[in-house]
């Protein structure tokens, strides 16, 4: 799972510590979550797509061709 | 109130209370561990409450849960295997003759001492005796009077450290499941 969180932060000129607290996580979930080493759940992906007042397609996308049934592991 | 201050006051309160009911215990005061337990969790949750900062969310939880599954798994293997030796040892342990001694006042100022060994795995009759050493004067004995004395004393040690030594297999115990709990939180800390 891809996504654009840093740019969308980037964009509205907002640190990492200012996401985590608007979506109620550590800063550290959103450092992996950029760092592509995290996949969020459903309900936060939504929490942070609002937070931008974008869709979720926007800040996500799913890479088919990179999931695998070890992924997770 | 931030996290890690909240972490240190859980940490601090804990080991007030460990060390509390450790004493008490012993000492046989009933009402400090009775009084001391609810009294840290108030406290602890009371720190809790006043963290502003965020404690747990879904990816500490998945870290969390995935650390727990895998000391869980490694704790089992370790303990079963541990369980199979350790009860392997209390099995020939029984192989063992059963020493016992009790200590005489004498007439003349000295104390004597007879040492009864019995049958392994046998209870403390007459008819399970293999022999019986007595010792005139402990001030003053001769070698195998010392040698049997020795062998006494041996196992009456090792029944007074029993107690300890199951005390610190608990301890050792927490200590492996906590570090290797530790270890891989840190794993998938990383991860993840």
């Amino acid at each position: 799972m891809k996504n654009r969180i840093r740019v969308l932060r980037a964009e509205h000129e907002m640190t990492q510590e200012q996401l985590a607290e608007l979506v109620g996580v550590t800063r550290n979930t959103i450092i992996s979550m950029e760092k592509d080493k995290y996949s969020p759940s459903l309900k936060l992906g939504y929490r942070i797509a609002r937070t931008f007042g974008v869709g979720i397609d926007d800040v996500f996308t799913y890479e088919e061709d990179k999931d695998g049934p070890s992924n997770d592991e | 109130m931030k996290r890690l201050t909240c972490l240190a006051c859980t940490l601090s309160v804990s080991v007030m209370v460990a060390a509390m009911v450790g004493w008490s215990i012993p000492a046989g005061n009933l009402f400090v561990p009775v009084i001391a337990i609810p009294l840290g969790m108030i406290v602890i949750l009371a720190c809790r409450r006043n963290v502003q900062e965020v404690i747990c969310d879904e990816r500490l939880n998945k870290v969390q849960s995935k650390a727990a599954l895998r000391t869980l798994e490694v704790v089992v293997i370790a303990g079963a295997i541990a369980a199979v030796i350790l009860y392997s040892f209390m099995i020939s342990d029984s192989l063992n003759p059963k020493v016992t001694g009790r200590i005489y006042p004498g007439e003349n100022g000295t104390n004597s001492m007879t040492i009864n060994l019995y049958k392994p795995g046998s209870p403390e009759t007459p008819e399970n005796l293999v022999r019986t050493t007595t010792i005139r004067d402990i001030n003053a004995m001769n070698e195998s009077e010392a040698v049997n004395y020795c062998q006494y004393r041996r196992e009456a040690f090792l029944e007074n450290e029993q107690k300890g030594v199951e005390g610190m297999t608990i301890g050792v115990g927490l200590i492996a499941i906590l570090v290797t709990f530790g270890a891989f939180y840190l794993y998938y800390d990383r991860k993840y």
